[in-house]
């Protein structure tokens, strides 16, 4: 049996669920707010925004994004992918069907990366219809004449993807260990803003810090839009691999099941 | 002698309070048997269960299915089973389609056959209603669905008939029986009720604070009850009776004899023995205890 019947069952049982509707909305909410300030508040906004109209849009989208909105959705998404499991009271059949559990494990791991992945790239494409709505609803606007910046937004999205992987591979092993969806929310919720007060304070080892690292790859490409990972991207690697692993032979040794 | 398709050896469990869930238990479910698998509640029967769909790690002692070891063979053999364990596990926010579509594939089921079982459990008019508004009944027989699914030739079933009303209660059992017979599907079924286990397995084994008390035929439950029942005889003189009937051990009893169990020939020739000699009877009543009250008195001690 393949990993890839495991991955369909998996994002078959996604199907009309909350996590599915996250995303949708976590993607929909910054672009759809900026086309309601662009639209009604063109006379303000427009000006500045003549040259490189695309990178200020889309840095302005990310900068709302990352601190809280971001890890907040990876906290959520990372949450209610299991709790299809718990609340269903289904753990026992999937651990009874004829699947390995790294088949388990990994399959339910890479339906959130799908959800993430899903995410960003709705949220990128709606930023863009945003742009065309504003160069459309107001001659002030200059979108259209500025080419769109393909390769930074690229760099924007994978590297703010990157930073979210420590984030993304903890949560989900504590979204793993428990059955009350309010532990693990709770938990990623005390340890974000920990850590963003820690970033406020310039704390010197911040980069090990896992639910910054969205803060640190904003501030990082503000400065340049490069592909060039910043230290604290390097980390988030680390991490994923490390939680993802813990987590994995967690499941793998626990001596019930379902 | 049919093979055994199950046969768990020693199995003993204790959870971390240090209470033996299970003790030395040998459970033996031959092939194309419907086998009863009866005890009180918290007596052990699920824990059993899990541990023989590895839902629980093996402390002590061997399960063996389809005459394989199965820590080693898990993947193979869970291929061959369909189990229902405790409440319904069904996706709530899905159809009765899209469920068994979440399993099809992990059991390498053919499309054609989602039709199939959902016709099979009478749920093929439920179209795009979710199974959270399904009844108890409709979601314990999509259970039973998925569980199917696959053709397995081993059923593992824990309290099928959990909160089902009665009809539902008549529907499962035939089922069961159908399967068995039909498809000749081997199953183990769990119940704290005696009554229903009585009407549908071949084979019982009672299990009582993680003890099997009893195992073997329905036909050996039976004998093994009769033989636990007695005579029970009322007559006009007792004592005369007792003493007329020495040789088969009486026992007096709250102003009636009771004699150990005894065959029809040997009921009808203590009656003639007693009115020949001029002893009124007035009560002559062999004390089948039937399964209920055998089953009452091996858990009650």
């Amino acid at each position: 049996m393949s990993f890839s019947i495991a991955l369909q069952s998996e994002l078959l049982k996604t199907r009309r669920t909350a996590s599915f509707w996250l995303s949708i909305a976590g993607a929909a909410l910054i672009p759809l707010i900026f086309s309601l300030v662009y639209v009604f508040n063109a006379k303000e906004v427009a000006p500045g925004m003549e040259i490189r109209a695309w990178e200020q849009h889309f840095l302005r989208g990310w900068q709302s994004l990352s601190a809280f909105l971001l890890p907040m959705y990876i906290i959520l998404i990372c949450a209610l992918i299991p709790q299809i499991e718990f609340k269903n009271n289904t753990w026992k059949q999937v651990f009874a069907s004829p699947q390995s559990t790294a088949q388990i494990y990994f399959s339910k791991l890479l339906t959130v990366h799908l959800m993430i992945l899903l995410c960003y790239l709705l949220f990128t494409l709606l930023m863009l219809a945003s742009g065309a709505i504003a160069d459309l609803s107001s001659s002030k606007f200059r979108f259209f004449e500025n080419p769109i910046p393909w390769k930074s937004m690229l760099a924007l999205n994978l590297r703010t993807y990157l930073s979210v992987l420590g984030i993304a591979s903890l949560q989900y092993w504590l979204s793993l260990r428990f059955k009350n969806f309010v532990a693990p929310v709770g938990i990623g919720l005390a340890l974000l803003i920990a850590s963003l007060i820690a970033f406020g304070f310039k704390w010197k080892y911040i980069d090990a810090l896992p639910y910054a690292h969205p803060m640190l790859t904003l501030e990082s490409i503000m400065k340049r839009q490069t592909f060039t990972l910043a230290t604290h991207e390097w980390w988030a690697i680390g991490f994923f691999v490390l939680f993802t692993l813990a987590g994995f032979f967690d499941l793998l040794w626990r001596k019930e099941k379902g | 002698m049919s093979a055994t398709i199950i046969q768990t050896s020693n199995l003993s469990h204790i959870f971390s309070k240090g209470v033996k869930t299970l003790d030395n238990i040998n459970l033996q479910v031959p092939q194309g048997s419907i086998y009863g698998f009866l005890g009180p509640n918290g007596a052990g029967k699920t824990t059993t269960l899990r541990l023989i769909l590895g839902l629980l790690k093996v402390q002590s002692g061997n399960i063996q299915i389809f005459g394989e070891d199965f820590a080693p063979n898990r993947i193979s053999i869970l291929k061959r089973i369909g189990s229902l364990i405790e409440q319904p596990s069904l996706y709530g926010h899905l159809t009765a389609k899209e469920n068994l579509e979440v399993y099809r594939r992990l059991y390498g089921a053919s499309p054609s056959r989602i039709q199939e079982v959902l016709q099979l459990v009478d749920l093929h008019n439920t179209g795009s209603k979710k199974a959270k508004q399904f009844s108890l009944g409709m979601k314990q027989r999509l259970s039973i669905a998925v569980a199917l699914l696959h053709h397995p030739p081993l059923l593992i079933l824990d309290e099928p008939t959990n909160g089902l009303d009665p009809n539902g209660i008549i529907e499962m059992r035939e089922l069961v029986k159908r399967l068995n017979r039909e498809a000749g599907v081997t199953v183990l079924v769990s119940s704290h009720i005696l009554a229903e286990v009585e009407k549908m397995a071949t084979h019982v084994g009672i299990i009582h604070k993680g003890s099997l008390l009893f195992q073997g035929s329905l036909q050996d439950l039976q004998s093994a009850k009769n033989k636990s029942g007695g005579l029970q005889i009322k007559t006009a003189n007792n004592s005369a009776a007792a003493q007329l009937l020495q040789s088969f051990k009486p026992q007096q009893q709250n102003g009636s004899l009771i004699l150990p169990f005894q065959t029809d020939e040997a009921i009808a020739h203590i009656n003639k023995l007693l009115v020949q000699s001029g002893v009124d009877v007035y009560l002559l009543q062999p004390q089948s205890a039937d399964l209920e009250q055998s089953f009452l008195q091996i858990t009650a001690q």
